[in-house]
């Protein structure tokens, strides 16, 4: 129980240092969002217009008064699940906002991500199973390159050959002309549109599952259990898939849980170089407009994702292994 | 000035950056002839323009001009008037006339037979509707008419008849071009939403030329009004706005005819654009106000006016609008007035042609010996007392052409013998600077329209110091009654006369006192195609500026059939 209490009593902690950073980050830069908003639709050769300034002030009702002060009211807000109004898409809801976006990151960054973890999986487990193999040498080497280039670099490489110079892929955004909704119009649209996305995010993300899966499962091959069941003369593929492969899974799934936690962050800068409409995109653009409120929710849904996914694993591992309990006295 | 900045907040964001689609391409290409449709010599089918709001957020659409982000600000609803910032005249537009009685008093006369785009009629009430309404809720109140941020507040705004009177309390000038700039709304749509900037508004009832067609939440599709009060000046059918390209998806939109009109930054854009069909695609940048460095005048040695005057002959304008602009612009006037526009109101003995000071390392060299500032055994000029001269330059990081000004200022001072220091920071980080005054020299942007209180005259006033929470015109604290004097006059006048006369205090002031180095005139941008349109200004036809006019510009295309 005590144990249990700990975890969840250093849930509580994080949680509030997250919030107070989440606060604090986005005034420590230096800047004012209604000077800002009013010198970018006037552009950077035009003098800054103050009673447009006053104006936007007044709309925003951007923060005033001490710090102090600022953050009562603001975790105030929180505790009555008010996140307030976006300045950039004022007077809209910064939960509206979200929700806008919150589909089209889920289904473009949630599905690679699968797709990620399953094909990084079965890579990694083949290529354990033969071990020194070339096809294992390729897989690892290759792995090990590409995991250092940046998805960053790999959209606009893709931007360039595929969208401008090939011109098979829309260069920007999620859709064009058709309407959204359950039509094929539009599916196909929106699929076209998440495509050099989600390539871009699909090449880098199976690296890691590969590599992890790859490792954990030649340790288990040189187990007494593997040993027994190729004794037992059973087929390489049952020892290999139901043996093995099954057991080094487990580790991969608990990291699973915490990438999904953690899935917008990956996103952010490929979804701003295609201006695809997620979550994150929306961050970059709340970055830029020093939108606070719509930065300030956007970092708190990431930031108590990956809190909650941890929270989750920390739990589970108690309740499935004693050991874990033991070693935290 | 004003009135630059608010139609700039609509059309400007049309005209700005950010990624966009390549959808409109098939409208553009089975619209590409004239279909004649009773306009007329021919009917433009379609343009397409890059959005004004970056519209990738679905269903959140608002098209209230006083929200943060309207979908379109220059389309629906319409301002009172407008005034080309090029030439300064009045062009009417929902007001057919405007009279200053006494510099207190503006009277406004009210356009007959507009309508709403729900077949209602404009009247004065709905203007003054508007206004009062500005006075309930400050945050709509961007034109400043009841506080005393541009002039004295208004007292009252009442409809008499087919005129609208604003009644001030004291001189109000310079509050015209924010007045004749506020978008005109209906007192039937907008008399019940309660605070005006928090109602979403999805059924637009404006007086503008278009009205929404349709909306996917990416693409917008406006369609020409028939009931518009001057339907027969506005030849095209249909307007695709739709993406926020950057300059590099720009470009190959332009070129290839997926975009009709551009205003933001394409380098080199003769080369990149013109030169690849020079008899449809065309560029004109207009002067838009003045790019100068300015100096810290509350820090040695820049307190020292003969040390600026070394300076402002040892920027090499014309290398520096070379690179930032690709002679794009033109080398500015040290008199803070864009020439030879306003060549008239100069005093004696100034011309356009003298007021524009030579790159000349020698006399600027001679200017700081004699001065007292030496050169040291390293090369490098000291204080007057032998310390050491070290000047950190603010420099913009990412605006490539201050980058480019920047660079061409700093290599011309260490040849003067002046220990120049680039530092380059964001450009919020800069503006940081000039509210706290921590900085040596700087480039910044000096306004230089028809409003002379609120362009020069902010550069130069007391008054106009940044503050710790606010950025205001003059960056570089300069300071003197008799400007100040001459900016007030400014703020109180209406006759032309004394206007020239204070504003040629201003200009005499910068001719004397250098108190900021102008470099070369900020662009109004305007790049587009002349396949389906015709009728762009230019620079012999400079009816509008191209960056904060596209309505006005509206009302001049017609087919290029």
């Amino acid at each position: 129980m005590k144990y249990f209490l700990r975890k969840i009593g250093f849930f509580l902690l994080t949680l509030w240092a997250v919030i107070t950073l989440n606060f604090l980050i986005p005034r420590l830069q230096p800047g004012d969002p209604a000077e800002l908003m009013v010198q970018k639709l006037a552009g950077k050769d035009a003098q800054l217009n103050l009673a447009q300034v006053r104006a936007m002030r007044a709309m925003l009702g951007t923060p005033h008064g001490s710090l102090w002060s600022q953050y009562w009211e603001y975790m105030g807000h929180l505790a009555h699940g008010d996140f307030g109004l976006s300045y950039t898409y004022f007077p809209y809801k910064v939960t509206d906002v979200i929700g806008q976006g919150l589909w089209w990151t889920l289904v473009l960054v949630a599905c690679t991500q699968i797709l990620s973890f399953v094909i990084g999986v079965m890579l990694g487990a083949y290529a354990a199973w033969r071990r020194n193999s070339r096809f294992d040498s390729i897989v690892t080497l290759g792995s090990t390159f590409v995991g250092t280039l940046q998805p960053f670099w790999i959209a606009l490489l893709l931007l360039y050959v595929f969208a401008y110079s090939l011109g098979w892929f829309p260069t920007s955004g999620g859709y064009s002309q058709s309407t959204p909704g359950w039509n094929l119009g539009f599916l196909y649209d929106a699929v076209s549109h998440a495509a050099l996305p989600a390539v871009a995010l699909m090449i880098v993300t199976p690296i890691g599952w590969i590599l992890g899966m790859r490792n954990t499962m030649i340790m288990n091959l040189g187990e007494d259990y593997i040993r027994l069941a190729k004794a037992k003369g059973l087929p390489d593929r049952t020892v290999a898939l139901r043996y093995a492969a099954r057991n080094a899974l487990l580790p991969s799934v608990t990291g699973f849980a915490l990438a999904l936690g953690g899935l917008l962050g990956g996103a952010i800068l490929v979804e701003t170089a295609f201006d695809y409409p997620g979550l994150g995109r929306l961050m970059g653009e709340a970055v830029a407009n020093k939108d606070y409120p719509l930065l300030q929710t956007l970092m708190l849904l990431t930031t108590t994702g990956v809190l909650i996914a941890n929270l989750i694993a920390d739990l589970l591992y108690g309740v499935l292994d004693p050991r874990a309990r033991r070693a935290e006295r | 000035m004003l009135l630059r900045k608010i139609l700039v907040t609509g059309a400007a964001a049309s005209l700005l950056l950010l990624p966009g689609c390549a959808g409109s391409a098939k409208d553009a290409a089975s619209g590409g002839g004239g279909k004649g449709s009773g306009g007329g010599d021919g009917m433009v089918p379609v343009l397409n323009l890059p959005a004004e709001v970056d519209a990738s957020v679905g269903s959140l659409v608002n098209y209230n001009p006083y929200s943060a982000k309207p979908a379109t600000m220059t389309w629906l609803y319409e301002p009172l008037m407008m005034q080309n910032s090029l030439d300064c005249k009045v062009a009417p537009w929902l007001a057919t006339a405007y009279k200053w009685e006494g510099s207190d008093k503006l009277v406004f006369t009210i356009r007959k037979g507009v309508k709403f785009a729900d077949g209602s009629e404009l009247t004065a009430k709905d203007v003054a509707f508007t206004f009062n309404l500005t006075k309930k809720y400050p945050a709509m109140d961007t034109a400043a008419v009841w506080n005393d941020t541009f002039g004295a507040h208004a007292t009252s705004v009442t409809a008499q008849g087919d005129s609208v009177v604003f009644q001030f309390s004291g001189p109000a000038v310079p509050k015209f071009q924010g007045i004749i700039a506020q978008k005109i709304v209906s007192e039937k749509q907008y008399g019940s939403v309660g605070d005006p900037t928090k109602y979403i508004d999805k059924q637009p009832n404006g007086t503008g030329p278009f009205k929404v067609g349709s909306f996917n939440g990416r693409r917008l599709e406006l369609v020409r009004r028939t009931d518009y009060w001057q339907a027969k000046k506005i030849k095209v059918s249909k307007l695709v706005l739709e993406g926020q390209p950057d300059a590099t998806q720009a470009l190959l939109q332009l070129r290839s005819g997926k975009l009709d009109f551009y205003s933001g930054e394409i380098p080199n854009p003769r080369k990149a654009f013109v030169s690849s069909d020079p008899k449809l695609n065309h560029v004109w940048y207009a002067p838009n106000g003045i790019t100068a460095l300015a100096p810290n005048l509350k820090k040695a040695p820049f307190d020292d006016v003969k040390f600026r005057e070394a300076m402002a002959y040892g920027i090499n304008k014309q290398d520096a609008t070379l690179k930032a602009t690709y002679n794009m612009m033109h080398v500015a006037s040290q008199s803070g007035l864009v020439m030879p526009l306003r060549e008239s109101m100069l005093p004696e003995p100034y011309t356009a042609e003298n007021t524009t000071l030579p790159f000349d390392l020698a006399k600027a060299g001679q200017l700081l010996d004699a001065a007292g500032y030496k050169k040291g055994a390293d090369g490098f000029r000291t204080n007057k007392d032998g310390s050491p001269l070290t000047i950190k330059f603010a420099v913009q990081a990412g605006w490539i052409d201050y980058e480019a000004m920047a660079d061409s200022i700093t290599a011309g001072f260490r040849k003067l013998g002046l220990n120049v220091k680039q530092v380059k920071s964001p450009p919020d980080s800069v503006d940081l600077q000039k509210k706290t005054g921590q900085f040596d020299m700087m480039i910044n942007f000096v306004g230089s329209g028809c409003d002379y209180a609120n362009g020069l005259g902010a550069s130069l006033e007391t008054a106009q110091f940044p503050t710790k929470s606010e950025v205001k015109g003059n960056v570089e604290r300069f300071s003197d009654p008799a400007v100040d004097q001459a900016v007030k006059a400014l703020q109180g006048s209406t006759d032309q006369a004394a206007v020239k006369e204070n504003v040629g205090v201003l200009a005499k002031t910068m001719m004397t006192e250098y108190p900021v180095m102008p470099i070369l005139y900020a662009p109004a941008r305007g790049i587009y195609r002349t396949d389906k349109a015709v009728g762009w200004p230019t620079e012999k036809d400079p009816y509008a500026n191209p960056q904060d006019a596209i309505l006005l510009i509206m009302t001049h295309l017609k087919s290029a059939k």
